[in-house]
């Protein structure tokens, strides 16, 4: 009877994990009034965990695809706003509802580049071709991001820039296959400059290394391919022995800190990325991830007796997939989404470039 | 989404939490429509500000309200006396102190602070300074407020040396300080910018040294120190260079190893030759046929890797069929992680280590530093030492037990390859060592030996390929499943992979791109279960002469 218990302790439910993202994609509490400007990500941390947990078919695609669009802040009929272009987080400055343009000018809506990278990313998990996303427009709007620099601000008012946001744009400039969108140059410059003395990454220059920094830092090289270039073999070796040591059971962000849920991927994804994911200890980082899991209403959150929420549940899902937990979908460690949605979005770009080969 | 831990609360007291919330629901949704209409009307007025604070009070990441808000301000700024001004920055300096009680770590209310502070007529900078003090008391790795104190500290001009000593009473209180470890390192090569090596060897080094033992003598368990110490004993990266050029007149080629992968885009050779690149250790170049083959003719080579603007002579005498130009890894201390001018300053570091050792026998950080000292020190005089200090490490830190038999893999083939040089031989043999991993490959390429034999390798990778002088392969007795790295080797003419786990026929296609391959030993591999696997290899490999004895079991 006490062996029962045990195993029912950390056996997946993924049941409970497919309902607690319909419910994300339903109505969310009130302490989530903060997210209201950025419900787009929410969005995309369901989607994408129910394509992780090959549950797509429970929810509408289609519908969702239309509000997606309908976040699209499109060019108006003169082109004037083009720097201003890119995906919205969501309808709370009140634009009319439309999926199609021309744009309407209003002086505060713009795209922001964190809305833009998980709107696409959305758009490509749900099956859709992006035929009706303006590409140029969403360039143009982040190109409009990119300081001297080299990182990037959210939003073209103006914001905090940082390595966070050119994670985003280089995840942009990767799906829409074009990176005319930035300069990379003066991406990996900034981004060799917020290395630490310990081989982790900060936020920026002079900035604390941090779990999730070090993760921005590395998967953009990756997508910008520039991995090998932008680093040498020792910088390389220390970076894993960096990441490596924030294994405490499951993963910590920094030194001293507590172990949370979402560095089982914003650690494990860099390790896979720097090809040493290998040397982790998957028990673990299986048994501390299932320790925060919520065996009432699913999901996971940061910490056990916590409070699950969609950034932990998704993240927790993902580093679980890392480690080759049984009928998860392989999430591709760059990029962030399933392998599968990962092979959707190269047909379609060969698709465009046999197009573009025709094209006189 | 920050941790909230579960609270159980009755049903009555739920029924009063949701009537709060709808009334409180309702109150924001007329303040925020209010607050919109007044922006799209252009209107900056004292309402405007009420409105955006009574919003914001609420929810401090909604960063579309504090662009109003800094709009307002700008405005008013035009229109109002300097006095008049300073008061109302001080009140909004203590509305971010509230929003920043209620959330220490919302990006909007930081980056607000920061803007105010900035356009403060008469600026407080102490103020400012101590509540920082005050929130790194709560919380000392709230990286917002650290930020927010850097940018106070770079407005106001405090200086440098004053900031370390404001890091000197943090760590003195608390050891276990990532953050004021990491902000130290931020300031000393402020203090030493003369240096181009991080932080420059005097008095400021040593003090930091006898700092940082400090506090691992006081916690050896805490990672803090053992970060910065590693730091400090740390070198600089080198200069990238053509490390060596290999030329053989029977291939009629030259090939060039760099000192990193490189991505070479227009190289220039002997001033014939441009070719297209990859990203990779080694360049081949093939020269047109007829060259260099004639023996009795003498060739100067000169190799420009014209991006570094540097260059690599290599002369190939008159009777002799190759030559080559290489660094020597011993002389260029290529395998040190870390700074070996001050040997003497090595050398104390290790006693104290080693002391800590006997009081600690368990602590990895300590194991892996006396590592470390070791390599830089004398890495083959202390070879036994260092592979028991990787024993204990495995047992004591067994999560990453794997980790550190990479490591100790690599440790090791850094150390046959410095046997190799002392010994001026082209053989590199390393058997029986528990090899997981193969690394440094690009140090092989004038290797015409290589003994693998009885390790626990799966693969030959890819930079396998670069060991462009192999002419015999020993790698029996591992779980080698993958050749990928066996392809393209002009001179290799003898594999011996007795017992691994070449499995299918495909597995063997690289070697088809060997040309004097001879001889191939595959006994007590799965593949030689295969049905017909003798006539299927002789299609594949037809020169392979010496297979059939091999497949007699």
């Amino acid at each position: 009877c006490f062996q029962l218990e045990e195993f029912e302790q950390i056996d997946f439910l993924r049941d409970r994990h497919v309902r607690f993202f319909q419910r994300t994609l339903q109505v969310l509490p009130e302490r989530y009034a903060s997210l209201e400007t950025t419900r787009l990500t929410v969005m995309f941390f369901a989607v994408s965990g129910l394509d992780v947990l090959d549950a797509l078919d429970v929810i509408d695609r289609n519908n969702m695809i239309e509000w997606i669009y309908s976040l699209q802040v499109l060019p108006t009929e003169d082109q004037s706003n083009l720097s201003r272009c890119g995906f919205r987080g969501s309808s709370h400055i009140g634009i009319p509802y439309s999926v199609k343009g021309p744009g309407v000018l209003h002086p505060y809506d713009s795209g922001h580049v964190a809305m833009t990278y998980t709107g696409l990313t959305s758009l490509l998990i749900l099956g859709d071709d992006l035929s009706r996303v303006n590409k140029q427009a969403c360039l143009a709007g982040l190109k409009a991001l990119q300081l001297e620099d080299g990182s990037f601000c959210a939003v073209p008012e103006g914001s905090e820039n940082d390595i966070r946001f050119i994670y985003c744009a280089a995840c942009i400039c990767y799906m829409l296959d074009d990176w005319s969108g930035m300069d990379i140059q003066k991406a990996i410059e900034y981004i060799r400059g917020s290395m630490s003395y310990d081989n982790g990454f900060g936020q920026g220059a002079g900035l604390e290394s941090h779990g999730g920094w070090t993760f921005c830092a590395i998967a953009s090289l990756c997508l910008m391919g520039r991995l090998e270039e932008a680093l040498s073999q020792r910088e390389l070796d220390r970076i894993r022995r960096w990441c490596i040591m924030r294994q405490q059971s499951g993963f910590h962000g920094r030194p001293n800190k507590p172990v949370d849920t979402c560095y089982s991927f914003w650690v494990g994804a860099t390790l896979e990325l720097l090809d040493v994911f290998q040397y982790t200890n998957y028990e673990k980082n299986r048994n501390y991830i299932l320790s925060t899991q919520d065996r009432l209403v699913g999901g996971f959150a940061k910490w056990p007796d916590s409070h699950p929420d969609p950034l932990h549940a998704y993240l927790g899902l993902c580093g679980l997939s890392l480690i080759g937990e049984p009928n998860l979908r392989k999430v591709h460690p760059a990029l962030n989404i399933t392998q599968r949605a990962f092979q959707h979005l190269q047909q379609l770009q060969q698709t465009w470039r046999d197009n573009a080969g025709t094209c006189t | 989404q920050h941790g909230r831990v579960k609270i159980k609360s009755t049903a009555q007291q739920e029924e009063e939490k949701r009537k709060e919330r709808e009334k409180k629901l309702k109150i924001y949704v007329a303040a925020r429509d209010a607050c919109f209409s007044k922006r799209r009307e252009g209107v900056w007025d004292d309402e405007a500000l009420q409105l955006t604070q009574q919003l914001l009070s609420s929810n401090p990441d909604f960063a579309t309200l504090w662009n109003y808000r800094r709009e307002i301000l700008l405005h008013l700024e035009t229109v109002r006396e300097e006095d008049e001004l300073q008061k109302i920055y001080e009140a909004e300096l203590s509305f971010l102190e509230s929003c920043l009680k209620m959330n220490p770590k919302s990006y909007g209310s930081w980056h607000h602070r920061g803007w105010v502070s900035a356009r403060l007529p008469r600026p407080d900078w102490a103020r400012e300074l101590s509540l920082c003090d005050r929130c790194l008391s709560l919380d000392d790795r709230n990286f917002h407020c650290w930020d927010y104190r850097r940018m106070v500290v770079k407005m106001s001009g405090v200086p440098v040396d004053q900031e370390l000593q404001f890091t000197d009473r943090l760590i003195g209180s608390n050891f276990s300080n990532y953050s004021s470890w990491h902000y130290r390192s931020t300031l000393l090569p402020l203090l030493h910018p003369e240096s181009p090596e991080p932080p420059s060897p005097c008095q400021q080094l040593l003090k930091e040294y006898e700092l940082v033992q400090n506090a691992f003598f006081t916690d050896p368990n805490d990672q803090s120190a053992w970060f910065y110490y590693r730091w400090l004993l740390g070198r600089a990266e080198r200069e990238e260079m053509i490390s060596c050029v290999y030329v053989s007149r029977e291939e009629e080629r030259v090939v060039v190893a760099f000192s990193r992968p490189v991505n070479v885009s227009a190289f220039t050779l002997i001033h014939i030759w441009n070719f297209v690149h990859f990203l990779t250790w080694t360049q081949i170049c093939d020269l047109p046929p007829g060259t260099i083959s004639d023996i009795t003719n003498e060739h100067n080579l000169t190799v420009h890797w014209t991006e570094k603007h540097t260059h690599r002579d290599c002369a190939l005498y008159t009777g002799r069929n190759e030559s080559w130009c290489r660094d020597s890894a011993t002389d260029q201390e290529l395998f040190s992680e870390l700074s070996v001018e001050k040997t003497s300053v090595l050398q104390s570091e290790l006693q104290s280590c080693n002391q800590l050792q006997e009081l600690e026998p368990l602590n990895k950080w300590c194991l892996l530093t006396i590592i470390l000292l070791m390599r830089a020190l004398d890495p083959l005089g202390y070879e036994k030492e260092t592979l028991a200090h990787f024993q204990t490490l495995k047992e004591v830190d067994s999560m990453r037990s794997a980790y550190y038999s990479d490591l100790c893999s690599k440790f090791m083939i850094e150390n046959t390859i410095l046997k190799m040089e002392y010994a001026e031989v082209r053989v590199f043999s390393i058997s029986d060592k528990k090899l997981t991993t193969l690394c440094h490959l690009d140090q092989l390429l004038l290797v015409t030996h290589i003994n693998l034999s009885s390790n626990l390798l799966q693969r030959l990778p890819p930079q396998f390929a670069m060991l462009q002088c192999l002419e015999v392969l020993e790698a029996d007795n591992n779980c080698i499943e993958n050749l990928e790295g066996l392809y393209h080797l002009p001179k290799l003419e003898e594999v011996y992979l007795k017992n691994n786990k070449i499995s299918k026929l495909a597995d063997l296609q690289p070697l088809v791109s060997c040309p004097k391959l001879k001889h191939l030993d595959l006994r007590g591999n799965p593949i030689t279960e295969t049905t017909n696997i003798q006539s299927e290899l002789a299609e594949l490999l037809p020169s392979v002469t010496d297979l059939l004895k091999s497949l007699i079991h």
